[in-house]
């Protein structure tokens, strides 16, 4: 299969932090990457440079064939207008730990939001789409409520069906429950296996062992900056080559 | 299933322990006498009977002189000063804030050169007493005779008499647009400041264009902290125009003093400003609350 997300020896510091030390990944298109490692590893970070939010400033990053955040011209790379970086990113849904939801827009505004004014979709067409994301999210009862009436676990689905409203090809998740109160990280869990069941190319970004070892195609473990080991859920939740990765399951398992 | 098991011993309900009768372990049944606040109630009635002299005085104190108050507070040269007063006020409120959300979102900007402009402009007129301000720009035509519109250092297209361009009734209303724009800057600034950056983020993150993200995502939220600092200037403003008097412009605060420079009724005609001061900034307070209300949509608070 082709690679969805190709990730060339990316590099990012934040002052005289490097939080990313060279990341070489390749995620194919359909499968589930979940990745692992103690906080400050750069996990989030990198995931956030594969939608732009973070420059890298080293290396590139490739979606579905097409350079975030540059055009190449030439031997040149030219840094994208932040109105092209703005069209790159509806390819790309995330969704975020703490939701971030709009809070004066009830839930199907929120969904239809980014389809209307990114997309330029008709208010009718994004409505009818949204109500059928919600449907399957399970929350068609609560498209007039407002985000602040919805348990954490309500919120973080409907996070996800406003991702989704973009019809992304990529969906990137950044601690998607850690956020929860234990007894909700199942719910937003199930909607993820669902969209990861129907072959939705998915980058998780988590601390939920069970999670990875049932839906990851590749485990990714990252410490200090780089990724230790990658390979088959089994192979590195259950027989770890890396010590870092052996202590690190030792203290979240 | 029985909750005692056959080993305990048995349990004599009727038998209450030693010490104890039995209506001092049932506290339901009594009778609960509040806390009395006797220092309270003698606060009230100072206050009570220090209200009621004052009142009584509005009524029998004939230097209130209410025929007179009567008499002017729906003058026709009163009616139309207060509609002076509202005229400064709007144009005030609107080109102040106009101006004031310009240079918020040059503060916050990422370019040093327009992060110091504002600064500075901020800076020079929240220094400079609106006073001081006013005379000058009343005093305007002293320095520039004549006011051009053209290419910068090169030729002009349209020349002004600054005299006739810049009246006294605008330059009252240069004067305070300008100083509450540094005001309105600052408030804005506060409001967009306390929007979480994670609004930004999500909506970047779902491509909603720039200017988008502005009007739909973050001035929404930011209205809910503008909106009460916003009120208290646009009322201070609707006061601070009786500062314009200095001018010569017929607002209320100076014709009320025309009128009794002529008759000599200081006090009625100061209670005739002071009445309509009160009456419209009620207004403007009921204004604000349902203008709050549409911006608390969603809000748990």
């Amino acid at each position: 299969m082709s690679a969805m997300v190709e990730v060339r020896s990316v590099h990012k510091s934040f002052g005289s932090l490097e939080v990313l030390r060279g990341i070489d990944l390749e995620v194919r298109t359909g499968e589930v990457t979940v990745i692992l490692g103690p906080s400050g590893s750069g996990k989030s970070t990198l995931l956030r440079t594969i939608n732009h939010l973070e420059k890298v400033d080293n290396g590139w990053i490739s979606v579905d064939g097409t350079l975030v955040g540059y055009r190449r011209s030439g031997d040149k790379l030219y840094e994208l207008r932040e109105r092209e970086v703005l069209k790159q990113r509806t390819q790309i849904g995330f969704v975020f730990q703490n939701f971030n939801l709009f809070p004066h827009l009830t839930v199907l505004e929120n969904v239809t939001e980014a389809p209307v004014a990114a997309l330029g979709r008709s208010k009718k067409d994004a409505f009818a789409a949204a109500e059928k994301l919600l449907d399957r999210v399970g929350l068609a009862d609560k498209a007039t409520a407002y985000p602040k009436q919805l348990s954490g676990g309500q919120q973080q689905r409907v996070a996800i069906a406003r991702a989704l409203a973009l019809e992304p090809k990529l969906l990137l998740f950044d601690e998607p429950t850690s956020a929860l109160d234990p007894e909700l990280v199942g719910e937003v869990l199930d909607v993820i296996k669902d969209l990861a069941l129907q072959g939705t190319t998915m980058i998780v970004v988590t601390h939920e062992i069970g999670f990875a070892r049932e839906v990851a195609d590749t485990v990714v473990f990252m410490d200090e900056g780089r990724i230790v080991e990658q390979g088959a859920p089994a192979d590195v939740l259950d027989a770890p080559q890396h010590e870092r990765t052996r202590a690190f399951l030792s203290k979240v398992l | 299933m029985t909750l005692i098991s056959a080993g305990d011993p048995p349990v004599d309900k009727a038998t209450p322990p030693p010490g104890r009768t039995p209506a001092a372990d049932d506290y339901s049944t009594l009778k609960v006498v509040p806390v009395r606040h006797p220092w309270r109630w003698a606060a009230v009635v100072v206050t009570a009977v220090l209200l009621v002299q004052f009142a009584h005085g509005l009524f029998t104190n004939p230097g209130w002189e209410w025929d007179v108050f009567a008499r002017f507070f729906t003058a026709e040269t009163i009616l139309k000063a207060v509609w002076v007063t509202l005229q400064l006020t709007f144009y005030g409120t609107a080109l102040g804030f106009a101006l004031g959300i310009v240079l918020a979102f040059m503060r916050l900007s990422a370019s040093p050169f327009l992060k110091s402009v504002a600064f500075a402009y901020i800076w020079a007129f929240r220094s400079i007493p609106l006073i001081v301000q006013l005379l000058f720009w009343f005093n305007l035509a002293y320095l520039y005779k004549e006011l051009q519109f053209g290419i910068p250092f090169g030729p002009g297209f349209f020349t002004f008499d600054t005299m006739g361009l810049v009246g006294a009734m605008s330059a009252a209303v240069l004067g305070l647009a300008l100083h509450q724009a540094a005001y309105a800057a600052e408030i804005v600034r506060g409001g967009v400041l306390a929007v979480d950056s994670g609004q930004l983020e999500a909506a970047a993150a779902l491509g909603i264009p720039r200017l988008r993200q502005l009007r739909r995502i973050v001035l929404p939220q930011a209205m809910r902290s503008i909106l009460p600092n916003a009120a208290n200037e646009i009322i201070s403003l609707f006061k601070g125009t009786s500062i314009v008097s200095v001018m010569a412009i017929g607002e209320l605060f100076y014709q009320v003093q025309v009128v009794y420079g002529r008759n000599g009724r200081v006090v009625p005609l100061l209670m005739v400003a002071t009445v309509w001061y009160i009456l419209l900034t009620t207004a403007l307070s009921v204004v604000q609350y349902y203008v709050e209300r549409h911006y608390a949509k969603g809000a748990a608070r």
